[in-house]
C-alpha cells in the first residue's frame, strides 16, 4: 500500500483519490436530483419507484400551465436574447478590435466591466433604469430580455475577440490586396472565418440566459413572465413535488444539449477543442 | 489601413447598448442613492449632482460606522466569502493541480468536462439538490448522522440540531457556497497551473529538489497569479449573493449584504437605502473589480500585439 | 495571359515610415523599372517588408510618395491599387476551395461566370496546377499553396507583383526549384517582380537588381554582380558573401589606387574607394586570396598560420590567423588534390590589389553576421 502511494513515476495517488472525490461530490447530487425528477411518488427525498408521470401527467411539464408558461417564457428569453446579443456583440468585438486611438481602451474597460459586476448590482441598476428612466416599457419580457442582453453581450465580445486575435489580420489584407473593399473583406473573409466562434458564442448566450435567475427575476413584472429558474427559488423551499426536478432536468437537457453542438462545430470547425476551453475561461 | 471610422462604426450599436443599459443605469443607482423618497415610499431620482440629497447615504454610513444592523452585515458577508474562498481554495487547488499537471490523453477530455460541466447546470438546480439532500429526511443528512458528522458539527456549534442543516444555519451557508462557486475556482487555477512550464519543474528536480519542494518553490509560486486571479473572480459574485442563503437557510440570521440589498430593493419599499447600500457594496468592489479588468487587459493588449 | 503592356515602374521617393520614434523606412529612393525582378535584401529589421507593404497599401507612410507609372498612390487604399501581393503566409482563405481563392478578386471585375472560370483556369495552367481547382487549401502541400497564393494574384494581371519572402516557409530543395520557376514566370510574363527576402543566395540568383537595405536605409542598389563585386560599403560587403575585413590606414598612391598601412605592412588597394584617406576598412573576398608557401617574396603579402581547414566537399576553406592577429579565411576549389595546407601550417596569404576593395562607412547599424538564416519580418 505505501509503495503503492510511494510510486514515483505513477500519478500523485492522493491527488487522484481528491480529485475523483470531488469530482463525485459535484455532480452526484445533481444526478440524484435528476433522477427523482423519475420519481413515481411525491417525495423529493425518498425514492418510490421509477415514473414519467412529472413530465408527461397532468401536473407534469409538459401539461401543467405554470410550468409550461415558465418553460416557455423562459425558452423566448433564450431565443431573444440570442438573436440580440449575438450581432451586437460581434461588431462590437470587430470595432473593438480594429480601433485604433483614443477611446479604445475606454470602450474594452466598459465591456469588460459587466463580467466583473455582481449580479444583483446590475439588478438594482437596471430595476432603477426600468423604473425611472424608462417607466412606459414596464417591466416584464422587454426589460428582462435588454438585462440579459447587457450582461451576455460581454461574452459574446470576449469569444469573438479570441477567435479574431487567433485569425490575424492577414486574411483581410489578403483581401484588400485583391480588390475587396472593407466592408467585403469582413463579409466574405472575416465573417465567414468567424463562424464557428459566433456559433459558439450564440450558444453561451442562450445558456446563460436560460439559466439566468438575478437579472431576470429583478426585471420580471406579471406572473407570466416567471422564468424557470425564479420558479425553482420559489418553490425549492416549499412542498413542491419532483414536478421541480423535472423541469429543471428539461432546462439542463437543454442548455447541455446546445453547448454541446456549439463545442462540437466550434472543433470541426476551428481546430482543437482546447480552443474552446480555452475561449470559455478568457474571461 | 482602413478608415479609422469604419470600425467605431461598426463598435457602435454595441457601445450604445452598454452606455445606456449598464452605465446610465448604473447611474440611476447613483441618483436614486441620492435621492429621495416621495409620499408613496417610491424613489425619486436626483439627477443633477448638485441637487443631491446626501440624507439617505449619511443614514447608511452613519450605521456603517457605529456599528449598525448594515455593518453586522457586512462583516457576516465578508466572513463568509473569506472562510468559502478558503475552503474552495483548500479544494480546489489540489483538484486543478491535478487536471492541469498529471492527466493525459483521454482522460484530460473527460476530466476537463467533469469540471467545466457544474458551470454550465443551472445553479439554483445546483442547490435544490442540496436541499433536496440535506431536507430532514435527505439521503445527505442520514449518511452525516450516520457517519456521526453532525453531531461533530452540533458539538462545534455550527449545527442547532440533528437534520437541521436547512434552519438557518451558517456552516450550510458556507458550504453551500463553496459547492456553488468552487467550479468557478477551478478553471482559473487549471488555466493558470497549466502554463507554467514543465521545464522549470524538472530544473528544480534536476537541481536536487524533491517532489514536494519542487512543489513549493517553483510550481506554488508560479501559479500565485492565477490564485488572485481566480479568488477575485469568485469573490466578486460571492459579494453580491443572496440567493444561496435564502435556499439553503432562510433565515435572517444569515443574511449577507446581497440579502440586506434585496429586502430593501426589489421586496421591499426602502428602495433609497437598498440603492446606498449598492453603492457602498460597489465601491467595495472596486478595489477587486479594478484589479481582475488590469490584468485581464494586460494579457487582452499582449494577444492582440501579437496579432 | 493577356500581352501586358510593358508599364509597372515603382518609384519611392523619400518614403519614411515611422512606428512612434522608430523610423523603420528612414526616407528611402528607389528606382523599380517595368519588367525587372526587383530585390530587397536584408536582414531582419532593415525595412524591406515595411517598405513591400507600404507599395501595397497596409501601412500607411509616414511621408514621401509610392509613384506607380507615373502616379502617386501613397494615399490610396490596397484595394484599390493595381499592385498584387503574394504573402510570406501566403494567407489562402481557408472557407473556399483553389478556384474559389483564384476567382476572389476576379469578382470586382464584373466578369461573367464563364469568363471567370476560364480566368481561372488559364491561371492555374500557368503554375501548374491545372487539376487542382476543387482541393481546399488545407489538403495542399507548401509548394502547392505557394502556386495558389500566385496565380491568386496573377489572375488579376497587376502590373507589379509583390513577393514577401515566399520561399521562406518552403524546405531547401523545393525552394531551389521554385526560384527557378519564379524567374521563369516573372521573365515570360514581363511584369514587375519586386521580391524580399533575407536570404542573399536567393537574391543573388533571382534578381535583376538589388537593393540592399539596413536600418531603414539603402546601402546599395545594383546588379547581382555588382552588390557582391563591387560592394560599397562595409555592411553591404558583409552581408553578401564571406568578406574579410581588415583595418588600416589609407594614404595617395597614384591615381586609382591607394596605399593602405594594415599594422606594420603596406599594401596598394586599387578598387573601392581608393580616394578614402585615413582610417579606412578594405575587404577581400575569400575565394580572391592566394595561398601560397611559406615566406613568399612579393608586395601584398602576410605570413600566417592554418589554424582550421574544413573540407567543403566542392571546396576548401582554410582559417588563417595571420601576423597582426586577425583571422582570414580563403577559399580553394577541390581539383582533386590533397588538401592544400594542414592545420597548424605556416602559409603566406597573397592579397592581390585589384581584389583588395576600401569600402565607405555604412549608413545604418554595423556589424551583422553575414547570411544568417533568421527567419525574417523585414
Amino acid at each position: 500500500m505505501i509503495a503503492w502511494l510511494r510510486n514515483p513515476w505513477a500519478r500523485p495517488r492522493a491527488l487522484v483519490v481528491v480529485t475523483g472525490a470531488y469530482i463525485l461530490w459535484s455532480l452526484l447530487p445533481v444526478a440524484l436530483a435528476v433522477m427523482f425528477a423519475f420519481n413515481a411518488g411525491r417525495s423529493r427525498t425518498t425514492w418510490q419507484g421509477f415514473s414519467f408521470r412529472w413530465f408527461t401527467s397532468q401536473v407534469g411539464v409538459f401539461h401543467d400551465p405554470a410550468l409550461q408558461s415558465a418553460l416557455k417564457h423562459t425558452l423566448l428569453l433564450g431565443v431573444i436574447c440570442v438573436a440580440v446579443a449575438t450581432p451586437l456583440g460581434v461588431t462590437l468585438a470587430l470595432g473593438l478590435q480594429r480601433w485604433r486611438g483614443r477611446g479604445a481602451g475606454t470602450v474594452n474597460t466598459m465591456m469588460l466591466l459587466p463580467l466583473v459586476t455582481p449580479e444583483i448590482v446590475m439588478g438594482v441598476a437596471l430595476l432603477l433604469l426600468f423604473l425611472k428612466v424608462f417607466p412606459g416599457l414596464g417591466l416584464g419580457t422587454v426589460p428582462q430580455a435588454i438585462g440579459q442582453v447587457t450582461f451576455t453581450l460581454s461574452y459574446v465580445v470576449v469569444i469573438v475577440r479570441g477567435r479574431l486575435v487567433s485569425i490575424g489580420k492577414e486574411y483581410e489584407e489578403a483581401a484588400a490586396d485583391l480588390g475587396a473593399p472593407p466592408h467585403d473583406q469582413i463579409l466574405r473573409v472575416v465573417l465567414p472565418l468567424l463562424a464557428p466562434a459566433i456559433v459558439a458564442s450564440a450558444a453561451v448566450v442562450f445558456a446563460l440566459s436560460i439559466d439566468d435567475f438575478v437579472v431576470t427575476q429583478y426585471l420580471s413584472g406579471a406572473p407570466s413572465t416567471t422564468t424557470v429558474p425564479m420558479l425553482l427559488y420559489a418553490s425549492a423551499r416549499g412542498a413542491p413535488t419532483p414536478a421541480l426536478n423535472a423541469i429543471a432536468t428539461v432546462t439542463l437537457v437543454i442548455t447541455l444539449a446546445t453547448l454541446s453542438l456549439a463545442f462540437l462545430v466550434y472543433r470541426r470547425f476551428a481546430g482543437g477543442g482546447d480552443a474552446a476551453v480555452v475561449a470559455a475561461m478568457e474571461m | 489601413m482602413q478608415s479609422r471610422w469604419t470600425w467605431r462604426l461598426l463598435a457602435s450599436p454595441g457601445v450604445l447598448w452598454l452606455s445606456v443599459f449598464f452605465l446610465v443605469a448604473f447611474y440611476a443607482v447613483v441618483a436614486v442613492a441620492f435621492g429621495n423618497q416621495d409620499t408613496f415610499s417610491a424613489p425619486v431620482p436626483f439627477w443633477k449632482p448638485w441637487d443631491w440629497n446626501v440624507g439617505y447615504m449619511l443614514a447608511v454610513l452613519r450605521d456603517l460606522w457605529s456599528g449598525g444592523q448594515y455593518l453586522t452585515v457586512f462583516v457576516r458577508t465578508f466572513v463568509f466569502v473569506a472562510v468559502s474562498l478558503a475552503l474552495s481554495l483548500l479544494i480546489g487547488y489540489p483538484v486543478a493541480y491535478y487536471a492541469a499537471r498529471h492527466v493525459h490523453g483521454r482522460w484530460r477530455g473527460i476530466v476537463l468536462v467533469s469540471l467545466i460541466l457544474p458551470f454550465w447546470i443551472n445553479y439554483l438546480m445546483r442547490m435544490l439538490a442540496w436541499i433536496n439532500l440535506l431536507s430532514p429526511d435527505g439521503w445527505a443528512t442520514k449518511v452525516l448522522h450516520w457517519v456521526g458528522i453532525d453531531h461533530v458539527f452540533i458539538w462545534l456549534g455550527l449545527l442547532a440540531n440533528e437534520g437541521g442543516w436547512l434552519d438557518g444555519q451558517p456552516s450550510t451557508v458556507i458550504l453551500a457556497l463553496v459547492y456553488g462557486y468552487v467550479p468557478f475556482l477551478i478553471l482559473p487555477l487549471y488555466a493558470s497551473l497549466d502554463r507554467i512550464d514543465q521545464r522549470q519543474i524538472e530544473a528544480a528536480r534536476d537541481l536536487g529538489a524533491g517532489p514536494f519542494s519542487a512543489f513549493r518553490r517553483v510550481t506554488l509560486p508560479l501559479s500565485v497569479p492565477g490564485i488572485l486571479a481566480g479568488s477575485v473572480l469568485v469573490a466578486l459574485p460571492m459579494f453580491g449573493d443572496y440567493y444561496t442563503p435564502d435556499l439553503v437557510s432562510a433565515s435572517p440570521k444569515t443574511n449577507i449584504i446581497g440579502n440586506q440589498i434585496d429586502e430593501l430593493t426589489r421586496q421591499g419599499s426602502e428602495k433609497v437605502t437598498g440603492a446606498s447600500l449598492t453603492l457602498v457594496l460597489s465601491a467595495a468592489m472596486l478595489v477587486l473589480m479594478v484589479y481582475y479588468l488590469r490584468t485581464t487587459r494586460a494579457a487582452g493588449a499582449e494577444a492582440t500585439a501579437e496579432a | 495571359m493577356s500581352e501586358h503592356e510593358l508599364q509597372g515602374e515603382v518609384r519611392l521617393e523619400e518614403l519614411t515610415k515611422r512606428f512612434g520614434e522608430v523610423a523603420a523606412v528612414d526616407g528611402i529612393d528607389l528606382r523599380m523599372p517595368p519588367g525587372e525582378f526587383f530585390t530587397m535584401l536584408g536582414p531582419s529589421g532593415c525595412g524591406k517588408t515595411t517598405t513591400l507593404r507600404m507599395i501595397a497599401g497596409f501601412e500607411r507612410p509616414t511621408s514621401g510618395r509610392i509613384v506607380l507609372d507615373g502616379v502617386d498612390v501613397a494615399q490610396v487604399p490596397a484595394h484599390r491599387r493595381n499592385v498584387n501581393t503574394v504573402f510570406q503566409s501566403y494567407a489562402l482563405f481557408p472557407h473556399l476551395d483553389v478556384a474559389g481563392n483564384v476567382a476572389f478578386g476576379l469578382k470586382y471585375r464584373r466578369l461573367s461566370k464563364d469568363d471567370t472560370r476560364k480566368r481561372v483556369a488559364q491561371a492555374l495552367e500557368l503554375v501548374q496546377l491545372g487539376g487542382f481547382a476543387q482541393r481546399k487549401p488545407g489538403q495542399l502541400s507548401g509548394g502547392q499553396q505557394q502556386r495558389v497564393a500566385l496565380a491568386r494574384a496573377l489572375v488579376l494581371t497587376p502590373r507589379v507583383l509583390l513577393l514577401d519572402e515566399p520561399l521562406g516557409a518552403l524546405d531547401a530543395r523545393l525552394r531551389k526549384g521554385l526560384q527557378v520557376e519564379l524567374k521563369a514566370l516573372q521573365a515570360e510574363l514581363g511584369i514587375t517582380f519586386v521580391f524580399v527576402t533575407h536570404d542573399q543566395e536567393e537574391a543573388l540568383t533571382m534578381s535583376d537588381r538589388v537593393a540592399v537595405m539596413n536600418g531603414g536605409r539603402v546601402e546599395q542598389a545594383g546588379s547581382p554582380r555588382e552588390v557582391y563585386e563591387e560592394p560599397s560599403t562595409e555592411f553591404v560587403a558583409d552581408f553578401l558573401g564571406v568578406s574579410n575585413l581588415l583595418a588600416g590606414h589609407a594614404s595617395a598612391d597614384g591615381a586609382g589606387s591607394c596605399v593602405l598601412k594594415v599594422g606594420e605592412r603596406t599594401f596598394r588597394a586599387a578598387q573601392g574607394a581608393t580616394s578614402s584617406r585615413g582610417e579606412v576598412k578594405a575587404m577581400i573576398r575569400p575565394e580572391r586570396i592566394v595561398v601560397e608557401q611559406h615566406d613568399t617574396p612579393g608586395d601584398n603579402r602576410l605570413p600566417g598560420l592554418v589554424e582550421r581547414a574544413v573540407f567543403l566537399g566542392s571546396s576548401f576553406e582554410l582559417h588563417v590567423r595571420v601576423v597582426g592577429g586577425d583571422v582570414l579565411k580563403a577559399f580553394l576549389p577541390n581539383d582533386g588534390t590533397a588538401m592544400p595546407a594542414a592545420e597548424g601550417a605556416a602559409v603566406t596569404l597573397h592579397l592581390p590589389p585589384d581584389a583588395l576593395r576600401v569600402l565607405a562607412p555604412s549608413a545604418g547599424p554595423s556589424e551583422v553576421e553575414p547570411a544568417d538564416p533568421v527567419a525574417s519580418s523585414g
